[in-house]
């Protein structure tokens, strides 16, 4: 059973990336698989936010708590997938992990000094290949993709979010 | 001694600009402008639909967003001679608006700003000082908690990641302002940052989304629905917060920056100018425009002449393109020929465009300089009162201070005049025509972004684009040398300027991004190394 850790009124699911670099766009596709498979409580909203940056700010500055799906370079095996909270990837911002990534985590440190930064957790995925061009997704990271839908869905139940699976067609 | 100096890439604009300048003893003796990246969209535009050609034109820039989208539908309307209805022009005027509404206070304060202040300065300000001044400068300003910005701003730096603060050039002795300045200018930064999030709103609201907006189409728009009183009053509250954020915080702190740097109203100017115009005022009068058209040559203010759009020509002997030709752009070619960048022969993927072989400047100094010269009552009272209070006189227009001044002042202007066309829409009244497309036609597209004069050329053939040519307004600006050898705007305005350290040039970064370039987005280009330098490795 799941256990409610709080009730959030403006749950934010964020994916990021850019998924013509391959394992990039990996938080884009697992956002598109919440809208394929899923629907949720009307307190939950999806955004595939691509890379757009600093445009994010108006939907950060609107949510009390958001769920980043995300690459996240640190090192790890290729598809293994981390869960960072707010202050650690606060502590990320000075490193550049990937291309879109200095937007993003200079977009959530512009946030932050603004006021405007909700409680944040990032569910993101060790990528194996960033290179241009293509949509695929590496092995590893396709392997990974399963995990990571579920952890972004346990997040957002945590929040206080109902998860509805859709009829699969 | 004469050295050679680069800046690659330059920051705080759009796109990828390189600035290679000669310095002779302390002095920019010649400068190089080069784009380095090459988008190619004209070549994708060729077999696809015209009326699909603004989906794929709009994505050339998140900034300047909407602009090349309502450029392309113009050209193709142009093509077919179709007038869209009065609730089309208003809705096209007032997201046209919204983007200069939300795009110059972000220049000034995001992109350009800390070439001028210190932000580190502002961490020694004393805070009743620094509200007094603010209070002298702009009593109806909102109250802002300088003590909380000054600790925000410490908490930052002590942090030891300056985030989008490292890299600048703290200390310089080309930073002139007093601690209790800078800490105004830097609560106004980030002011500035949260208000523009309600610009890029108030533009969704009949745009759809923001970037990109998705109410375009060949005939008008497709936000009727969205012309209602609740949509109106949303939009208008937005405008009027944004005008009060002009006129309250934006204009005085342009005002206040000109008379606290007067000698950069005489450093970085060029001296012709072109303006397309923008805001169309009536449906059958394509000629009024509340933004007019016109030419000034020589500095030459009092005489404003009509645009010739046939005296336009695309030169491409310095560039990175087939052959030495230079085109009027309806016979455009976009053939790609990377030869490396050599300062003696070809530097630049930016073609140069000229007007009557002449380099020619264009954005808000461009349009303001010629609505003052037809005397432009708005215009006129909005410049010499600006002139007046910084104590400059018209002359130091032709400036690096001049181009921010401009910005300020058509932002205000143009955010006045916003209302009344919101009050012109007619919940009800159609908003688009049908039109179907011809199978052989060419026709042009111009407009005025916020960065400056731009079209868009179209020939359609067998109902598909034939051809399909741009002239953006960092192609006027920042293009490089043509056919007959004379530098681009920008590479003529860097010429005398003072480089104190070329270690840190500040000063030269000033002129630059006086002209807000924009070249254009795409793949960034990332270095493993955590150092504030990159290695660009082409081919």
């Amino acid at each position: 059973m799941i256990k409610v850790m709080q009730n959030k009124n403006n749950i934010l699911v964020l994916g990021v990336g850019n998924i013509l670099l391959h394992d990039e766009g990996i938080g884009v596709h697992v956002v598109r698989d919440l809208e394929e498979h899923y629907s949720f409580s009307e307190q939950v909203t999806l955004l595939d936010g691509g890379t757009l940056g600093m445009r994010l700010l108006n939907a950060i500055g609107q949510a009390d708590y958001m769920i980043v799906a995300d690459t996240l370079c640190s090192g790890k095996a290729p598809g293994t997938v981390s869960r960072l909270t707010g202050s650690e990837l606060k502590g990320r911002v000075a490193a550049k992990n990937s291309q879109h990534q200095v937007s993003f985590l200079e977009t959530i440190a512009y946030a932050d000094f603004l006021g405007m930064l909700p409680e944040t957790v990032m569910i993101g995925c060790e990528p194996k290949d960033l290179s241009a061009w293509g949509t695929e997704l590496s092995l590893e990271v396709a392997e990974a993709r399963p995990l990571m839908l579920e952890k972004v869905l346990e997040e957002i139940r945590l929040a206080g979010g109902e998860v509805r699976p859709l009829a699969d067609a | 001694m004469v050295e050679r100096l680069v800046i690659d890439p330059v920051t705080r604009i759009e796109g990828h600009l390189k600035i290679e300048v000669e310095i002779n003893n302390g002095v920019v003796t010649d400068a190089w402008s080069s784009g380095t990246l090459f988008r190619g969209i004209e070549t994708i535009l060729q077999g696809r639909e015209p009326d699909e050609a603004w989906l794929i034109t709009q994505r050339l820039c998140g900034v300047c967003t909407y602009i090349h989208g309502v450029t392309s539908v113009r050209s193709v309307e142009d093509a077919v001679n179709v007038t869209v209805p009065e609730n089309a022009r208003h809705i096209r005027n007032l997201l046209t608006g919204g983007l200069f509404v939300h795009d110059h206070p972000v220049h000034f304060y995001h992109l350009s700003a800390l070439d001028w202040v210190d932000i580190v300065s502002a961490l020694s300000a004393d805070v009743s000082a620094t509200e007094s001044l603010a209070n002298s400068l702009s009593p109806n300003a909102p109250a802002i908690d300088f003590a909380a910005t000054q600790q925000s701003l410490q908490n930052f730096v002590d942090s030891g990641k300056l985030g989008p603060f490292a890299g600048g050039y703290w200390g310089h002795s080309a930073y002139t302002l007093s601690p209790e300045e800078n800490l105004l200018f830097a609560a106004h930064y980030l002011l500035a940052l949260r208000q523009q999030v309600k610009a890029g709103r108030m533009h969704a609201i009949f745009g759809g989304k923001n970037p990109h907006v998705q109410s375009l189409r060949v005939g008008g728009v497709t936000c009727q629905n969205e012309i209602n009183s609740t949509r109106i009053n949303e939009f208008r509250s937005l405008l009027n917060e944004m005008r009060d954020f002009i006129d309250t915080v934006y204009l005085p702190d342009v005002q206040h920056l000109a008379s606290a740097y007067p000698e950069w109203g005489a450093i970085g100017g060029f001296k012709n100018y072109l303006a397309f115009g923008e805001f169309q005022m009536s449906n059958t009068d394509q000629g009024d425009l509340f933004l007019p058209a016109g030419v000034i040559m020589d500095k030459n203010i009092n005489q404003v002449s009509d645009v010739m759009l046939g005296e336009i020509n695309e030169h491409v002997r310095h560039s990175w393109y087939a052959g030495s030709t230079a085109r009027y752009p309806q016979n455009g070619e976009t053939v790609p020929n990377y030869t490396g960048y050599d300062t003696t022969d070809r530097y630049s993927w930016l073609k140069a465009p000229r007007y009557q072989g002449e380099p020619m400047e264009v954005g808000p100094l461009a349009r303001v300089l010629v609505a003052y010269g037809m005397g432009h009552s708005a215009f006129v009272n909005a410049v010499d009162s600006f002139l007046a209070k910084a104590g400059l006189g018209i002359e130091a227009m032709h400036s690096t201070m001049g181009r921010s001044a401009a910005r300020a002042i058509e932002t205000k202007v143009i955010a006045d005049e916003m209302g009344y066309w919101l009050d012109q829409l007619q919940p009800g009244a159609s908003a688009r025509v049908s039109v179907s497309l011809p199978s052989q036609a060419s026709g042009i597209g111009l407009n005025e972004a916020p960065r400056g004069a731009l079209g868009h050329w179209i020939s359609i053939e067998n109902q598909k684009i034939g051809n399909y040519q741009m002239v953006v307004p960092s192609t006027w600006n920042l293009g490089p040398r043509c056919g007959s050898g004379l530098r681009g705007p920008v590479e003529e305005a860097l010429i005398g300027t003072p480089v104190a350290n070329p270690e840190q040039p500040v000063e030269i970064l000033r002129i630059v991004h006086s002209y807000d370039p924009c070249l254009a987005c795409a793949v960034h280009v990332t270095d493993n190394d955590q150092d504030t330098h990159y290695t660009v490795k082409l081919g």
